[in-house]
């Protein structure tokens, strides 16, 4: 449209380029290959569906274009009844655009396509020439193709489809200038493609041997073969998936830490530094034990949470996870889930609602009931910050235990859902789940770029929700916490540092405890909204070994787990101030009113494990109710996991006690 | 539609021997003739390259069946079905 304008006039012009084609086409390296660093995600409204975008201004002599490239969902058709599906076909109507966006017609539409896959790869292309918009189609992994001997006629293939055809490696570089030069041209398919699917199959069967030199001895690949039979074997398959798993979590512990200490040091410093400038008074009460206590509790997970998203994004660029998908199913089937559930089970440990919401792609009604009950019991990242440091004081300065330990609370949360599952479907959704049928893509090195992109995204996305949701929370608990305000006597406390020998430590430990005593002893109608609301609410908790303080941490969390950190970092930090020393350093080492660990080992097992089955989120119920049709399942999902988090922490805290004792 | 297709083209193999998939033994090829899943199950199969006159490699037997698409991709895509799936599918081995 506007693309049309008479290009004699200084202007600016808007483009709109969709980018289509099949999954592990490589489309994702290309288009990061074409943007750079410019893309962002943006969700498609009321869908699970992502798509990147990214803005590019580029100067002609006689005018500005603003180009916006949108990269959408892989798919392999555009009339299959998948959401992925749906939302490509109706991006390129005009009647869908990512958020952000104006929903209209593409100006151009970028098809890509695989060159080791062709044939394949042409039901697509015979479906968006059937769309009659500027189309350009890029042949990629053309260097792939070449060392196999397959070859490619672009000029005959673009004769055949009657647009531009460019081969081209998102991985070298090669044919991405003739690219973008053909994106600029782009016209109108001056041929016509069958419309129903034996005639496209025909169609692109016909293109196919016209264009390439076929292939007509298949290639033994052995070392594939092997691999993929390793990989899915019976046994073999899950014990290297279980290794695989453990190595993740081990590297992501042992390389956090270093990140994660400076982050702890850094807002210590913050707090002193900006505790240091201020007059005594609420603004500095409320920056330094609100905001920067809070957000800093918080922000210090951001390496943990990139080096996951970092690390399964390369591994899913291995071509390693499809596989697993298999191992998954076998897993699953005995427990009424599908392998099709393994996707958004999987997305459900970033968070789980993308995960329920994934759920749509499982055909099966009662497959997919079955999977968005269970979503929420798979460990989210908002449960990290948690797990971390729980598990922190349990197995202090043991890295190889800590990853066991963070391993096992994925093992139990994983557990929990499926014996719910299994539960389920012998009783509310009875039958059996939907067999499975997967592309195995090629085995590759990893693009790192893709990957360090997408760790970028996902960390752009948490600290976002640190700098807004969790700013809101720490605020209001700070208040809750502070207020009502009494005239307070001085509470004189040594800190403890970890440069003291442990006879001063004990020492220090005994005067805070006398002294707090003594504070406590003096105002005995001291309470602060939180310290009543707590007490209110503790006996239900108290047969979990929780305390006052616990009991806010945990309530708070409703919001989002993660604000657990952030609470209990604000409550500690509430009766001291935070100076040099590290967040965790007071955490871990904040007393209860009677002098003892309020961490116990105890207790740190009875929160554990009520951090990994309880539904402490409310967004997830609400979308549970939303995605299920029907707030009895929502209903149905918050109470069967708080029972089953009670449960399970009861249990967990009077194992410990025994053990312990 | 699916159902269509797979009359016509089990009419035109009835000659020939038609096997389900999981009797294919490990490295054999064979042409695929017609399915027998549901219209989405099917759509999605024939979408990702596994249809009627499709030549196919058997890589791996069992759960999951893994079948290489050579021919019908123009390349060397593998796809990995569930025994349930892999068992609908018809193929007629190759001779050699």
């Amino acid at each position: 449209m506007s693309s049309e304008s008479p290009a004699s006039s200084p202007i600016t012009r808007h483009r709109t380029i969709a980018v289509l084609g099949n999954p592990n086409v490589g489309k994702t390296t290309l288009f990061n290959r074409i943007v750079g660093i410019r893309a962002k995600t943006a969700n498609f409204p009321g869908t699970t569906q992502e798509a990147r975008v990214a803005h590019i201004t580029r100067k002609e002599a006689d005018a500005t274009i603003e180009s916006v490239l949108i990269d959408l969902p892989g798919i392999y058709s555009l009339n299959l009844d998948l959401s992925e599906s749906r939302v490509c076909a109706q991006c390129l109507d005009g009647t869908a655009a990512p958020s952000g966006e104006e929903a209209h017609k593409p100006d151009a539409l970028l098809v890509v396509l695989d060159a080791t896959n062709l044939m394949r790869n042409l039901t697509i292309v015979a479906e968006s020439i059937d769309r009659r918009l500027p189309t350009v189609v890029a042949v990629n992994m053309i260097d792939a193709a070449r060392r196999r001997g397959i070859g490619i006629d672009a000029k005959r293939l673009s004769e055949m489809l009657g647009c531009e055809v460019v081969v081209c490696s998102a991985r070298t570089g090669e044919g991405i200038d003739e690219l973008m030069h053909a994106l600029r041209n782009a016209r109108v398919p001056d041929r016509s493609a069958p419309s129903d699917q034996q005639g496209i199959e025909r169609w692109s069967q016909d293109v196919y041997l016209n264009a390439c030199a076929p292939l007509d001895t298949l290639d033994d690949d052995h070392v594939t073969d092997r691999l993929d039979r390793a990989f899915t074997h019976p046994i073999l398959g899950v014990c290297s998936f279980a290794l695989v798993m453990t190595g993740l979590f081990y590297v992501i512990f042992k390389l956090a830490a270093y990140p994660m200490d400076w982050i702890d040091g850094w807002f210590g410093v913050l707090g002193g530094w900006v505790g240091s400038l201020l007059p005594d008074g609420a603004i500095k009460d409320l920056l330094v034990d609100g905001v920067i206590a809070g957000v800093g509790g918080t922000v210090i997970f951001l390496p943990q949470i990139c080096l996951l998203f970092f690390l399964l994004a390369l591994l899913e660029g291995t071509g390693y996870l499809a596989r697993a998908a298999f191992v998954i199913d076998r897993l699953l089937r005995p427990f009424g889930l599908s392998g099709h559930a393994f996707v958004p089970l999987l997305s459900s440990h970033a968070c789980a609602i993308p995960g329920i919401m994934a759920t749509r792609a499982i055909p099966d009604r009662r497959d997919r009931l079955a999977a968005i009950l269970i979503a929420p019991f798979m460990s989210c990242t908002a449960r990290i910050p948690v797990y971390v440091l729980l598990i922190g004081i349990l197995f202090p300065a043991r890295p190889s235990m800590q990853a066991i330990a963070f391993t096992g609370c994925y093992v139990l949360g994983a557990s929990g859902g499926l014996l719910t599952s299994l539960l389920a479907r012998r009783t509310i959704l009875k039958g059996r789940s939907r067999p499975m049928a997967l592309e195995l893509p090629s085995y590759r090195i990893p693009d790192l770029k893709s990957a360090l992109l997408l760790t970028y995204d996902r960390g752009m996305v948490f600290l976002k929700k640190a700098g807004t949701l969790i700013v809101a929370i720490s605020i209001v608990l700070w208040w809750l916490g502070a207020y009502p305000k009494y005239e307070t006597p001085t509470l004189v406390q040594t800190q403890i540092g970890p440069h003291m020998s442990e006879q001063e430590v004990a020492e220090a430990e005994r005067f805070n405890a006398e002294q707090l005593e003594l504070f406590k002893e003096s105002l005995p109608s001291y309470k602060t909204f939180l310290d009543q609301i707590g007490g209110f609410v503790q006996p239900v908790f108290a047969p979990l070994g929780y305390n006052d303080q616990l009991t806010v941490g945990v309530l708070a969390s409703f919001a989002a787990r993660e604000v657990f950190v952030s609470t209990m970092a604000i409550q500690v930090a509430g009766y001291d101030d935070i100076d040099e020393e590290g967040v965790l350093f007071l955490i871990e080492n904040a007393r209860r009113k009677d002098g003892t660990l309020m961490f116990n080992t105890p207790t740190a097992w009875s929160l554990l494990v009520f951090y990994v089955f309880a539904s402490l989120c409310l967004p997830t119920t609400v979308v549970t109710a939303k995605e299920s049709g029907a707030w009895r399942w929502a209903f149905l999902q918050l109470g069967w996991m708080s029972f089953v988090a009670y449960a399970g922490a009861l249990a967990a805290y009077n194992i410990a006690l025994m053990v312990g004792g | 539609m699916t159902q269509q297709t797979h009359s016509t083209t089990e009419n035109t193999m009835s000659q020939a021997v038609s096997i389900p998939l999981t009797q294919l033994p490990r490295g054999k090829r064979a042409t695929v003739n017609a399915a027998d899943l549901d219209e989405q199950d099917g759509k999605m199969l024939r979408a990702m390259g596994l249809r009627p006159d499709a030549s196919i490699q058997m890589c791996r037997l069992g759960e999951p069946c893994i079948v290489s698409l050579s021919g019908a991709c123009g390349g060397g895509c593998r796809i990995g079905l569930a025994k349930d799936i892999a068992s609908r599918v018809m193929v007629t081995p190759h001779s050699n």
